[in-house]
C-alpha cells in the first residue's frame, strides 16, 4: 500500500504544482481560460459533495453562484472597493451562499428525487427574477464593478490563484469528507434512503449539512466572477447553464466519484471555451457535445474514469496473472460492500479516495 | 481496483491539464481571417483590423450586419489604394453573444494575433469587454455599436463612438411636441416600456423634456418597467406582462403614449392591446418596431401602422454622398433596397471610417490616433459627422447627425422621415388617425 | 367583459395549451418513471415543423398537425428505443434524465444551426387583426379559443385511450407496477415506446397552438420545460387530470397577478406557488401521498 499511497499523493502534488505554473507562461489567454477551468473545477467538485454523494441532482447551483456574485458586489459598490480589497470579500460571497442554502434545502430536502429537481429549478427562476426585479440589484443594468490598472500579462493571475485555492481546497474537503463517516452516510442515502433512515442515520439533516457545504465554495466562486467580469447581470449570475455545465461535468468524468468532477471539467469547460471561438461551427459544437453524451451514456454509462479505470483494472489483472503465474495475489476484492452496509458496520474511512465503491 | 483507478484518474488529468494549455497557448487559432478582398491596387505588408462579433447566440442577426459592414468598409477601402498605400485585412472572432468570450477574443487579437488595430463588436453588452481589454493594451478602440448608457460612464479615453448614444433617441419627437401650439398639443402623456438598456433611457429622457414643457405624466412605469427584453422572460411571459401594462395605460387616456419596445413582438402586444380596448392616443411612438417594414405590418395590419412613429439613427437613403457609395456597394453585393439594410451595417462601416481618417492623418501610433481624435477633429462618416469632447463621465461623441423620427402614413404604404423638420422631411402626420379594425 | 373574467378567460385558455404539453411529460413520467426534459425544446420544434409547413408549402397549421404528429410519434418512439431502452440499472434515472437532456441539447443545436437565434412568428389569418371575435368589448383571437378545443379534444383522446382501449388498460397497469404487468404478459418495452411516442406527438400541436399565439426561438425550450416541470410536480408526478388542473391553475394565477398586481412578479409567482404547495403537499396538489417516492 505505501507505494502507492506515495505515488498517489505526489502525483496531486505535481498536478497542483503544474496548475499553479500556468501563469508563469505569461500568457493572458491561457490564464484567463485557466481561471473558468478552476471555477468550473470547484463549482463542479462542491456540487457533487451534496449531489453526487447523495444523488439528489440540484439544478439549482446557480443560486449559490448568483448570490455570491450580487454579495461581492453589493460590498463592493456600498463600501467602494477596490482593486484587492474586493478579494476580502470573497469570503462573505461563501457564506452568503451557505445561509441562503440553509432554507432552500429546508424546504426542497422535503422531497424525493424527481421533485427534488424540479424544486431547485423553480429556486433558480425566483432568484433571478428577483435579481431582475429587485432595484437594489441594479435589473438589467446589473452592478458595474471597479475599474482596476493591473498589469494586461498578469492581469489574470490573481484570479487564477484564487480559484485553484478553492478548487483545490474543495477538492481536500470532498476527499475528507468522502472517507468520513458522514461521507458514509451522505452515500448511504445514495444507496437507499430508507434503509439509511432504518439504520439511524439522520437524513434529512445529513443532507442539508452537505447542501449547505457544498454552497459555500460556490458563493466564493461567484464573487471572483464578478470582479473578473467586472458586472453582475442578472442572466449571467444566475446562468441556467451553470447548473447544467456542472452536472454534464460530473456525469461525463463519473458522477458521485471523487476524481470524476475535475476530470470532467478538465475536459468540457476547455472545448466549450474552444468551441465558442468558432466562426461557423459553434452550433455544430453544441450537437457535437450531445452526441458526445449520447456516446457516454451508451457505452461508459458510469462516467469516463470509473468505466475506464475498471478495464483497465481487469486489463492489469490479466497482465500480472500472466507475467506472474498463480503465485500473483489478486489486486483487490473486486466491488467493496455497499456504503449503507459499511454504516451498519461502523466501519468508516474504509472507503478510500478512488475506492472500490465508488460509482 | 483501487490504486489503478486512482492513478488513472490523474494521469488522465494531466493529459487534460497539458492539452488544455495547449488548446489555450495555440489550438484556437484565427478562424474568420477576413476576405477583404486585397485584389486591387494596395500592395505591401497588411494592415490587421482586429474584431469579434456575435455570429452565434442571441444577437446573431445583428453580429452577421455588424460584420457584413466591416467587410464593405475593408472592400471600399482596398479598392481605394488602401491606408497608407497599404491593404487593409480584417481578421475576426466568433464571441457567441458572450462578454467573457468578448474578452478572450480581444485579448487573442492582441496578444496572440498582434493586429494593428481593434474596433468594436455589436451591442452594448460586449462592447464593454472589448473596451477594457482594448484599455488595458492602451489601444485605440472605435467602435459603432455600444450606444448603451454603460458604455459612457465607463470614462475610458481611448473609447471613441462613432453613432448617436441611445439616450437622446427620442429628443427629437420631444422637442417638437414641446413646439406645439392649438389643438394638436397634447396635455396628458403615458411612459411605459420593458427593462431594457435600449428601451428605457430614451424614454425616461423624453419624459424630462415634456413634462419641463407643461404635459402632465398619467402613467409612467420607469419604476417597475416590465421584465423583459433580454433573455429571461419568456416571450408568453413578456406578452401577457405588456397586456397588463396596456390596460393600466388605456384606464389613463393620455394624448400621448411614448413606448419602450424592443421588437416588433413587444410592441405589436402593446398596439394590439389598445385596439382591442378601443383606446386611440392622439400619437404613438416606439422605440423599436415600427422600423421592421413588412414585419410590422403584418403584426399590427396595414391600416392601424398610420401615424405611428420611430427614432432612427440611420436611414439607407440618408443624404450623404458617402453614404449613397456604401449603399449602393451593399446592394451590389448582397442584393434587396436600401430600406432592407440594417443600421448595424452603417454603425461598423462608421468605425472603420473614422480608423481610416485617422491612421491618413497620424499614422499608426496608438497614442497619436487617440490624441488626434482627443483634438476636436470632425470626422465625415456614413453616419454624418463626428467630433469627440471630454464630458464629465469621459470622452463623448459630441455631435453626429441628429437621429430622425420615422412615420407610417397612408395606410402601410409610404414609411417616411418627419423629423426634425425641413432638408428632406416629409409632412409629419400629427394626429393618429382610429385604428380601423 | 371585467378586467377578472378578462385575466381569468386568459389563464384558462392558455393554461388549456399548457395543459396539453404537461401531459405528456406526466405520462411519460407515470410510463417510463423518467423525466423528459427534451419535452420543451420537442415543443419548440413542433412550432418550427408547422412554420416550416407554412411559409415553404403553405399549408394550414391545423391541416399541418396531420403531418407534424405522426412525424413527432416517429422521433418520440425512435428516442425511446435508441437512448432510453438500452439503460439498465441502479443509475438509470439520473442517466435517462442526461440522455434526454443530450437529445434535447442535439436538438437546440440543429434548430440554431438552421433557423438562427431570432424569433420566429407566423404572419397569416390566424395572426391577423381579422382572426379575432369581440366578446363583451373585447378582441379574442380565435386561435386562443381553437387551441383550447384543440388541448381538450387531445387530453380526451387520451383519457379515451387510457380507460377504454385495451393498450390503455396496459399503459395503467404499467404505471401501477412495472414487474407486475410483465408478469401478466404485457409486453412493458412496447407500451413505453409507444407511450414516449404518443407523449411526444402531442408536443406538435401544443407546439401549433403555442408558436401561433407566441413568438418563439430555440432557447424557448428551457423556459417551457421549466413551466411544464412545475406544473406536473404541483399536480402530482404522474397524475394526468392533475396536470391539466395544475397547468390552468397556474397560468390563470400568473394571468390574475399580470392584472392585479404587478407583471413583473407574475414568474415569481408562479414558481412562489410551486414551492409553498410543496412545502405543505410534497406530493403534489392531486398526488397520491407517496405514490411514487423515488
Amino acid at each position: 500500500m505505501k507505494p502507492a499511497v506515495l505515488w498517489r499523493g505526489g502525483s496531486l502534488v505535481a498536478l497542483v504544482a503544474v496548475a499553479a505554473a500556468v501563469p508563469l507562461l505569461n500568457n493572458p489567454l491561457v490564464t484567463n481560460v485557466g481561471v473558468f477551468v478552476l471555477m468550473y473545477v470547484g463549482s463542479a467538485v462542491a456540487w457533487n459533495i451534496f449531489s453526487g454523494f447523495t444523488g439528489y441532482i440540484s439544478l439549482g447551483a446557480a443560486v449559490f453562484f448568483g448570490t455570491g456574485v450580487y454579495t461581492t458586489a453589493l460590498l463592493t459598490e456600498h463600501l467602494k472597493l477596490n482593486g484587492g480589497a474586493v478579494f476580502a470579500t470573497y469570503p462573505l460571497g461563501g457564506l452568503a451562499a451557505a445561509v441562503i442554502a440553509v432554507p432552500f434545502g429546508l424546504i426542497a430536502l422535503r422531497v424525493r428525487r424527481h421533485t427534488f429537481v424540479v424544486v431547485t429549478i423553480a429556486f433558480f427562476f425566483i432568484f433571478q427574477l428577483m435579481a431582475y426585479d429587485f432595484s437594489w440589484t441594479g435589473g438589467t443594468l446589473g452592478i458595474l464593478g471597479p475599474i482596476v490598472n493591473w498589469d494586461p500579462n498578469t492581469f489574470y493571475n490573481p484570479f487564477y490563484y484564487t480559484a485553484l485555492i478553492v478548487a483545490v481546497g474543495s477538492a481536500v474537503l470532498a476527499w475528507a469528507i468522502w472517507g468520513s463517516r458522514f461521507g458514509l452516510q451522505l452515500r448511504a442515502i445514495r444507496d437507499d434512503e430508507d434503509r439509511a433512515r432504518g439504520l439511524g442515520v439522520k437524513t434529512m439533516r445529513v443532507k442539508l449539512t452537505a447542501f449547505v457545504i457544498s454552497a459555500f465554495p460556490m458563493g466564493i466562486l461567484g464573487g471572483l466572477y464578478f470582479f473578473l467580469q467586472g458586472q453582475a447581470l442578472p442572466e449571467y449570475a444566475f446562468n441556467p447553464f451553470y447548473d447544467l455545465t456542472l452536472a454534464l461535468m460530473s456525469f461525463l468524468g463519473g458522477f458521485g466519484t471523487l476524481s470524476g468532477p475535475i476530470f470532467g471539467a478538465l475536459l468540457l469547460e476547455p472545448y466549450l471555451g474552444y468551441a465558442q471561438y468558432q466562426v461557423t461551427n459553434a452550433y455544430v459544437a453544441e450537437v457535437v457535445l450531445g452526441a458526445l453524451f449520447l456516446a457516454v451514456i451508451i457505452f461508459l454509462p458510469r462516467g469516463i474514469l470509473p468505466t475506464v479505470g475498471e478495464k483497465f483494472t481487469s486489463w492489469r489483472v490479466a497482465w500480472v496473472r500472466r507475467s506472474a503465474g498463480a503465485q500473483a495475489a489478486p489486486a483487490e476484492p473486486a466491488g467493496a460492500s455497499p456504503a449503507a452496509d459499511a454504516v451498519k458496520t461502523g466501519a468508516a474511512g474504509s472507503g478510500a479516495p478512488g475506492g472500490g465503491s465508488q460509482r | 481496483m483501487r490504486r489503478p483507478s486512482a492513478r488513472t484518474a490523474l494521469c488522465a488529468a494531466f493529459a487534460i491539464m497539458a492539452a488544455s494549455a495547449v488548446a489555450g497557448c495555440g489550438g484556437i487559432t484565427a478562424t474568420g481571417s477576413g476576405n477583404s478582398g486585397t485584389l486591387a491596387g494596395p500592395t505591401g505588408k497588411p494592415i490587421t483590423i482586429g474584431f469579434s462579433e456575435p455570429l452565434t447566440g442571441a444577437f446573431q442577426t445583428d453580429g452577421e450586419a455588424s460584420l457584413k459592414g466591416y467587410q464593405l468598409w475593408a472592400a471600399d477601402v482596398n479598392s481605394h489604394g488602401g491606408i497608407l498605400g497599404r491593404p487593409v485585412k480584417l481578421v475576426y472572432l466568433n464571441n457567441n453573444s458572450d462578454p467573457n468570450t468578448t474578452t478572450r477574443t480581444y485579448t487573442k487579437l492582441i496578444t496572440q494575433d498582434h493586429v494593428d488595430f481593434v474596433v468594436g463588436p455589436f451591442s452594448t453588452l460586449l462592447t464593454k469587454p472589448a473596451a477594457q481589454v482594448a484599455k488595458q493594451y492602451h489601444r485605440a478602440f472605435v467602435e459603432g455599436s455600444g450606444g448603451g448608457v454603460s458604455i459612457y460612464t465607463l470614462g475610458y479615453d481611448n473609447l471613441f463612438a462613432v453613432s448617436a448614444p441611445v439616450l437622446d433617441q427620442l429628443a427629437p419627437f420631444a422637442n417638437w411636441v414641446k413646439s406645439l401650439t392649438g389643438p394638436n398639443r397634447p396635455k396628458t402623456a403615458a411612459y411605459a416600456m420593458v427593462s431594457d438598456p435600449f428601451a428605457d433611457p430614451p424614454v425616461q429622457f423624453a419624459q424630462g423634456i415634456l413634462q419641463k414643457a407643461g404635459i402632465t405624466t398619467v402613467f409612467n412605469d420607469a419604476n417597475n418597467a416590465i421584465n423583459g427584453g433580454a433573455k429571461p422572460l419568456s416571450p408568453a411571459a413578456l406578452t401577457a406582462a405588456i397586456k397588463a401594462t396596456a390596460q393600466q395605460v388605456a384606464a389613463k387616456n393620455p394624448d400621448v403614449v411614448l413606448l419602450g419596445t424592443v421588437d416588433v413582438p413587444s410592441l405589436a402586444t402593446f398596439i394590439n392591446e389598445f385596439r382591442a380596448l378601443k383606446f386611440n392616443p392622439k400619437m404613438i411612438i416606439a422605440t423599436s418596431g415600427p422600423d421592421q417594414g413588412q414585419t410590422f405590418l403584418s403584426a399590427v395590419g396595414n391600416g392601424n401602422s398610420t401615424g405611428i412613429m420611430v427614432p432612427d439613427g440611420w436611414y439607407g437613403n440618408f443624404p450623404d454622398s458617402l453614404n449613397h457609395v456604401m449603399v449602393q456597394e451593399y446592394i451590389a453585393k448582397y442584393g434587396g433596397t436600401a430600406a432592407d439594410i440594417n443600421a448595424d451595417v452603417a454603425e461598423s462601416y462608421s468605425s472603420g471610417e473614422v480608423l481610416a481618417d485617422a491612421i491618413t492623418a497620424v499614422g499608426l501610433s496608438q497614442q497619436k490616433i487617440i490624441t488626434y481624435l482627443h483634438s476636436g477633429v470632425v470626422l465625415n462618416t456614413v453616419q454624418g459627422l463626428a467630433q469627440w469632447g471630454r464630458g464629465p463621465g469621459g470622452v463623448n461623441l459630441k455631435s453626429v447627425n441628429a437621429t430622425s423620427i420615422f412615420q407610417w402614413q397612408n395606410g402601410g404604404t409610404r414609411f417616411v422621415k418627419v423629423l426634425p423638420l425641413g432638408g428632406d422631411a416629409v409632412t409629419i402626420r400629427p394626429v393618429k388617425p382610429a385604428w380601423v379594425g | 367583459m371585467g378586467t377578472f373574467l378578462r385575466a381569468v378567460t386568459d389563464g384558462v385558455l392558455e393554461g388549456g395549451v399548457y395543459g396539453l404539453m404537461a401531459v405528456g411529460l406526466t405520462l411519460i413520467f407515470g410510463v417510463l418513471d423518467i423525466i423528459n426534459i427534451a419535452q420543451g425544446i420537442m415543443v419548440v420544434l413542433g412550432a418550427y415543423l408547422t412554420y416550416v409547413l407554412w411559409t415553404h408549402l403553405h399549408i394550414d397549421q391545423f391541416v399541418g398537425l396531420l403531418i407534424t404528429i405522426p412525424a413527432m410519434f416517429i422521433l418520440g418512439v425512435a428516442v425511446q428505443y435508441l437512448f432510453i431502452r438500452p439503460l439498465r440499472g441502479r443509475e438509470r434515472t439520473s442517466m435517462s434524465l442526461l440522455a434526454c437532456y443530450a437529445v434535447a441539447i442535439i436538438i437546440e443545436g440543429v434548430l440554431y444551426q438552421i433557423f438562427g437565434s431570432n424569433y420566429v412568428s407566423y404572419t397569416d389569418y390566424w395572426t391577423s387583426p381579422q382572426a379575432t371575435v369581440e366578446i363583451g368589448g373585447y378582441y379574442l383571437p380565435y386561435i386562443y379559443l381553437f387551441g383550447f378545443a384543440l388541448a381538450v379534444l387531445f387530453v380526451v383522446l387520451i383519457y379515451w385511450m387510457l380507460y377504454r382501449t385495451q393498450f390503455g388498460r396496459s399503459i395503467r397497469a404499467t404505471m401501477q407496477d412495472h414487474t407486475a404487468a410483465r408478469l401478466i404478459g404485457i409486453d412493458v418495452n412496447r407500451v413505453a415506446a409507444l407511450t414516449f411516442g404518443i407523449a411526444v406527438a402531442v408536443t406538435a400541436a401544443g407546439g401549433m397552438v403555442y408558436g401561433t399565439t407566441t413568438a418563439f426561438n430555440p432557447n424557448t425550450g428551457y423556459d417551457l420545460i421549466s413551466r411544464l416541470l412545475a406544473i406536473i410536480v404541483l399536480g402530482g408526478m404522474g397524475s394526468i387530470g392533475g396536470a391539466l388542473g395544475a397547468a390552468v391553475l397556474m397560468i390563470t394565477v400568473e394571468s390574475l397577478v399580470d392584472v392585479y398586481w404587478n407583471p413583473q412578479w407574475s414568474v415569481v409567482v408562479f414558481y412562489a406557488v410551486l414551492v409553498l404547495v410543496l412545502v405543505f403537499r410534497p406530493q403534489g396538489m392531486f398526488g397520491r401521498k407517496e405514490a411514487r417516492a423515488q
